[in-house]
């Protein structure tokens, strides 16, 4: 009995895939505590989704969808053409310099509410004097790499 | 005495500095003590250890502490640790003592950093010592109880081993390093992927996109509205009412508030509203006269801020001697550490005497500017609530770029990271998985993972984690306790405080990202 425990609890790693050994055991975790969420929780959510008691998150939700998406595609393409621009003047940061100009003055404007005189140019202000700061202190001070 | 040396005078400007800063992006809602930190991160690249330390403790500090104003004058939670404040603080601006409430919570903040601080100077070294006689075996089993503890302590147990389990999935992925004796190998991907995850994510922008992009992506989704449009601010005017015979009759609570906290902090990723809910509720159970509380009692800004304020000490006690974060904000000061090539664990404090003792100097003087700032300037910080958002969120992300891009010395895909994870964390949220539990996961996982090999690789068995010494038997009891405990008192325990706390906050209102508790401070 003794041996037949320490034979089932006995494990040689072979060194070639050791690499896998431990996500092995990982992945089926994940699968065990996957299929217990399932069961435990998802599936009464889903039922009272059904019911129309609950919604399901992210598609089921109301949310501004003009700022959201807005969001992510002015981040997509700011840190895409960061890395454009700052191909054309490299080491010198000023992809990050411009960019972020534009950038935080859009963002600022798709989250506005109020368009009002001052705060459009507030707006400008620190679109202007923020990344130019940022720039001054980190990449000429600091002698940190930007793009 | 050597470490004095160490310190000049822009050291103790930079702590400075960093609490106020702290401070104001505490005041903001939304905004917490962890983003602080993370956005800030950028700025130690080039100051050198101990300057960099004195900014992020700094940081930390004031972070936590800021959140009571917005908590006690707008009845908002400005970090999720001061969920308890909004209980009596606001009733108590509502009556026109917004500065009295203000003036007691910095009181029992200072205390409560204060106790918690001198816990860490006493206790680290000594816990550091007695782990450095821990095998591969027990350092494994150390991190499997603090992800046993972070499990059992989250909203609900298996989503919360679940989100664990994922952040040490994500952290796997790359290279077996030759160096921690692997084999050299790339799993978990594809091989087109290979020039980018070779290393795998790097820490921080996985870290930063985490707790910067997926705010500003939550907040987006709500449309970026200004909670404070339209309501006043409400100090009180004159004389605010304050004097220090509040806390007469109230040392008891001070002390056990500080107390709980510092346990709590030293919980690994257990958020800091979990402290001063705890630290509120005792002092509902214990106190001769609770009648109060919920109507404006100084005593409940007492042991709420108090408990709160506490989580910075203790949260800092694993991260020193055990190098295990206590939550998600010293899991963002490893990054810092890393960057500095310096690697926590029980060896951090007798190799490092001197920087230890620079760090203690940090989070008191940190705690004392924190004090003065607040008790002398409230008034003035208190209109930092006010700050647009629409001007705040793009330099933050520009600020989260910086920080991504330079980490590594100019890696482009360090910042496409950041897009990654900051939707990931956006859609983990959303879904109700934890991210506190998530990102610990992924701190541990690569040290785990390379634990557990090497113990199964020396003694060839299972039962090695069972027997190899009396220690793991022990942390084995621990980790049974911790999950019977989770089970079986965590149940009751949470059906009665589900019904107290509507009761208490019956009158509050509480952010709907009240999910979020546990993620962020």
């Amino acid at each position: 009995m003794e041996s037949g425990l320490s034979s089932l609890l006995s494990v040689s790693i072979d060194f070639e895939t050791s690499h896998l050994f431990f996500p092995r055991i990982i992945h089926w975790i994940l699968a065990g505590l996957f299929a217990l969420i399932l069961v435990t929780k998802v599936a009464p959510f889903m039922a009272a989704v059904k019911r129309g008691e609950r919604k399901l998150p992210i598609v089921g939700e109301a949310r501004d969808s003009f700022r959201f998406f807005g969001t992510l595609v002015l981040i997509v393409a700011y840190f895409y053409l960061m890395a454009v621009v700052g191909n054309m003047f490299p080491y010198t940061g000023y992809g990050f310099l411009f960019v972020s100009m534009g950038f935080v003055l859009l963002m600022a404007f798709l989250y506005m509410h109020e368009w009002t005189k001052k705060a459009v140019i507030t707006a400008v202000i620190t679109a202007i004097v923020a990344p130019s700061l940022a720039w001054f202190v980190l990449a000429k001070l600091f002698k940190i790499t930007l793009p | 005495m050597e470490f004095l040396s160490l310190l000049d005078i822009t050291f103790f400007l930079l702590a400075g500095l960093g609490a106020l800063v702290g401070i104001i992006f505490g005041a903001i809602p939304g905004m917490t003590a962890t983003m602080a930190v993370a956005v800030c991160l950028p700025l130690t690249y080039a100051l050198g250890l101990n300057h960099g330390l004195a900014l992020l403790l700094g940081l930390y500090v004031g972070g936590i502490s800021g959140g009571m104003v917005p908590a006690v004058l707008l009845n908002i939670p400005g970090t999720p640790s001061s969920i308890t404040t909004t209980f009596d603080g606001y009733p108590m601006a509502q009556k026109g003592e917004g500065e009295k409430a203000l003036r007691v919570s910095v009181i029992a903040s200072v205390v409560g950093g204060l106790i918690s601080a001198a816990v860490l100077f006493f206790f680290a070294p000594v816990l550091a010592d007695f782990s450095i006689k821990f095998s591969y075996v027990e350092k494994f089993l150390i991190i499997f109880l603090a992800l046993t503890v972070i499990a059992s302590l989250s909203s609900n147990m298996l989503v919360g081993i679940f989100s664990g389990v994922i952040g040490i999935w994500l952290s796997l992925v790359g290279v077996y390093s030759t160096s921690d004796g692997g084999n050299g190998k790339t799993r978990l991907m594809f091989d087109a992927m290979e020039p980018y995850l070779y290393e795998g994510f790097s820490l921080l922008p996985v870290l930063i996109g985490i707790f910067g992009i997926s705010t500003i992506l939550l907040e987006a989704e709500k449309g970026v509205k200004r909670d404070i449009a339209g309501e006043r601010v409400k100090l009180g005017k004159g004389n605010s009412g304050f004097s220090l015979s509040i806390f007469k009759g109230r040392m008891t609570n001070l002390v056990r508030s500080s107390f709980i906290g510092t346990f709590v902090g030293m919980l690994p990723g257990v958020g800091g509203s979990a402290a001063s809910v705890l630290a509120y509720t005792q002092e509902k159970n214990l106190s001769k006269d609770s009648s109060q509380m919920g109507k404006g009692a100084p005593q409940g800004l007492i042991a709420s801020e108090s408990a709160n304020n506490a989580l910075t000490g203790g949260a800092l006690i694993p991260l020193l001697s055990l190098g295990i974060p206590g939550d998600s904000t010293t899991a963002v000061l490893i990054g810092a550490f890393t960057l500095q090539g310096i690697q926590v664990g029980p060896l951090f404090i007798p190799e490092n005497v001197n920087t230890w003792y620079v760090m203690m100097t940090a989070l008191i003087f940190a705690n004392i500017v924190m004090f003065f700032l607040m008790f002398y300037a409230i008034k003035h910080i208190a209109k930092v609530v006010m700050v647009p958002k629409h001007l705040l969120f793009p330099i933050i992300v520009m600020m989260c770029v910086v920080g991504a891009y330079a980490i590594n010395y100019g890696i482009m895909f360090d910042v496409w990271t950041l897009l990654i994870f900051g939707v990931l964390g956006y859609v983990i949220q959303k879904v109700g998985l934890e991210v506190a539990p998530l990102i610990i996961g992924f701190i541990l996982g690569s040290q785990a993972e390379i634990y557990f090999v090497k113990s199964l690789e020396s003694f060839g068995t299972f039962s090695i984690f069972f027997t190899k010494s009396p220690i793991a038997m022990v942390l084995w009891a621990l980790i049974v306790a911790s999950v019977v405990f989770s089970i079986v008192v965590g149940m009751k325990t949470r059906a009665k405080q589900k019904m107290e706390l509507s009761q208490v906050a019956g009158s509050t209102q509480v952010k709907p990202g009240k999910d979020r508790d546990q993620n962020s401070r």
